[in-house]
């Protein structure tokens, strides 16, 4: 009963977001960081980097989805007041002192950056300084804002995509998820995805550096599920439906979930998509462009319905031009006798 | 004495009617999808209630087109079996009058020539209109079917063939819509010989004049028909 369970999902998430909205939100602060990172003027100037704000506006914290974790839980090499200047970058994958919902583990992220790290968006040892530089990091994806499930109709429609590969985690792994998730920039709209993953592929000049396929982004927008989102339909797979959130591999890669070997499980999603999809239609490559190497069948298919358009519209266009001019014609030599 | 022609029969006007009104339609539920970014078709997109409607709708009114369709069909095979012994008979199939006939025309439009062909039942225009109908239905209820059941034809199809209704469901649906908008208007509504509507289509009916213009053949042979049953 997977839309039973979205729906009292919902409902009890409401309750936790309701309870998390009503508690104070200075605990973060315990430790009393903003009484300098609250001045507006608070940062320094450097050379290379040129004006770098430290200032932490507490409103905006104490309404992002970290709002409950101190700030040393993740700046965990502050140990002196006051600090040095220069601080080690914050690593999502450190454990956190908040617990999971309907758990006693820690929490940490590690399960994500481990993903992350092996994905194709990870660290390539390969690769030169700038170019592992160039791919996304936590925070390029994950701006921790915070949003108001309760008002975000866009959010509630998006958490059906959740459960197509969550499902079977029972009704706390669904909470879990659906909360976490809340406060991602991912977790706004499936149009926000798309537009996310763009902000990339879509990028020439940036994706030159890679060898990756640029007409991904395009050919996704040319098919049905790309068209369909961007005139509301939210059921339509969006990139993570297919290409996951963190675990995104080459399609080359046994584990990736566009491997040919898993492609069908992908698009079949739980049964929430194409259930009972077979290998073939798994298989056709839905967003390359299609060319004469690499499909030609479509691509002549294609070229063949502009010739044939182009062609009638032009013999049609010929005859009522000739037949108006002969019409006007007609009425000027009328006149001319006249 | 001038007399009215029957042209089309009731059922005939009803074919006709069972076509163009799910056709428009169909147009205005599926080119919002083909041009997501279009404002125009944003517009129409929520006139229609919004994508989740538009899509019950567009598959309601593909289906009484393609009743629609399917009943002129057997129409047709009732037709050639019971009354008329074949289509030539009935002026449906392109003959090599209807090449003089495009020669005539083309001779007089370019002024070379001061008569208009004379035409028979069907000019070579309404033929190119009627099995023109024949191929869109062919391309866009094959590839629309395909289309609505996609994982069922994909367990008896290779996968290219939903990439390939994809493709030839919105290109032949262009084509469909300006051979509509452009050729078929131009030719029953903005000729300013026919201007502003030829009735037809819901009269059924032609008046003498409108016969000695358009079809003087076939005044011809009804006439002579008529003085040969006195």
């Amino acid at each position: 009963m997977p839309a039973t369970i979205y729906r009292h999902s919902i409902l009890v998430l409401l309750l936790v977001m309701l309870t998390a909205l009503s508690a104070p939100a200075q605990q973060a602060d315990a430790e009393n960081c903003n009484l300098c990172h609250s001045l507006a003027m608070m940062g320094i100037a450097t050379p290379s980097e040129g004006l770098r704000s430290f200032e932490v506006t507490a409103n905006a914290y104490s309404h992002s989805t970290h709002r409950n974790v101190i700030c040393r839980d993740c700046h965990t090499d502050i140990n002196v007041f006051p600090h040095p200047v220069e601080v080690a970058k914050v690593e999502c994958s450190k454990a956190c002192h908040i617990t999971k919902p309907f758990a006693l583990t820690g929490y940490s992220h590690t399960e994500q950056t481990d993903a992350h790290a092996i994905s194709a968006h990870g660290f390539n040892s390969e690769y030169s300084v700038e170019k592992n530089q160039a791919k996304p990091d936590c925070k390029y994806c994950h701006s921790n804002t915070f949003r108001n499930v309760v008002n975000d109709e866009a959010l509630q429609e998006n958490s059906q995509h959740c459960v197509r590969c969550h499902e079977g985690e029972g009704l706390a792994g669904v909470i879990l998820h659906v909360s976490s998730h809340s406060g991602h920039r991912t977790a706004e709209a499936s149009i926000n995805v798309v537009e996310l993953c763009s902000s990339c592929h879509a990028d020439q000049g940036h994706m030159k550096q890679f060898d990756v396929n640029l007409t991904q982004v395009g050919g996704y927008e040319r098919h049905f599920h790309g068209k369909a989102l961007k005139r509301g339909l939210n059921e339509v797979a969006n990139c993570m439906d297919c290409h996951r959130n963190h675990l995104n591999l080459s399609a080359e890669d046994p584990n990736s979930s566009i491997h040919p070997n898993n492609i069908q499980q992908t698009c079949s999603a739980n049964s929430y998509c194409h259930s009972g999809v077979s290998s073939t239609f798994a298989a056709s490559a839905i967003h390359s462009e299609p060319t004469t190497q690499n499909n030609p069948i479509l691509f002549y298919v294609e070229w063949g319905f502009i010739i044939l358009t182009a062609a009638t519209m032009a013999l049609l266009f010929a005859h009522i031009f000739l037949d108006f001019g002969r019409w006007v014609g007609d009425i000027w030599m009328r006149r001319k006798e006249k | 004495m001038s007399q009215d022609y029957t042209r089309f029969t009731l059922s005939q006007r009803l074919q006709h009617i069972f076509m163009f009104v799910p056709f428009i339609i169909l147009v205005l539920t599926g080119f919002p999808i083909k041009f997501p970014e279009s404002e125009f078709w944003s517009v129409v997109m929520s006139a229609a209630g919004g994508i989740e409607k538009a899509r019950i709708i567009h598959r309601f009114a593909a289906a009484v087109m393609i009743l629609d369709f399917g009943f002129h069909i057997l129409y047709l095979g009732y037709n050639l079996i019971k009354k008329r012994p074949s289509l030539a008979e009935m002026h449906l199939l392109p003959t090599g009058r209807d090449g003089k006939n495009i020669i005539e025309n083309m001779k007089y439009f370019l002024f070379l020539s001061d008569e208009r062909p004379k035409f028979h039942r069907f000019s070579y225009i309404e033929k190119f209109d009627y099995w023109a109908v024949f191929w869109g239905m062919f391309i866009m209820a094959g590839s629309g079917i395909v289309l609505w059941f996609p994982v069922l034809f994909s367990k008896y199809l290779p996968g290219i063939v939903i990439q390939i209704a994809y493709i030839a469901h919105s290109d032949e649906a262009m084509l469909a819509l300006l051979a509509i908008i452009i050729w078929h208007f131009y030719n029953v509504h903005f000729n300013p010989r026919i201007w502003p509507a030829n009735k037809v289509w819901y009269k059924g009916t032609l008046s003498e004049e409108e016969m000695e213009h358009e079809h003087p053949l076939e005044l011809e042979e009804i006439k002579a028909r008529e003085e040969a049953s006195k």
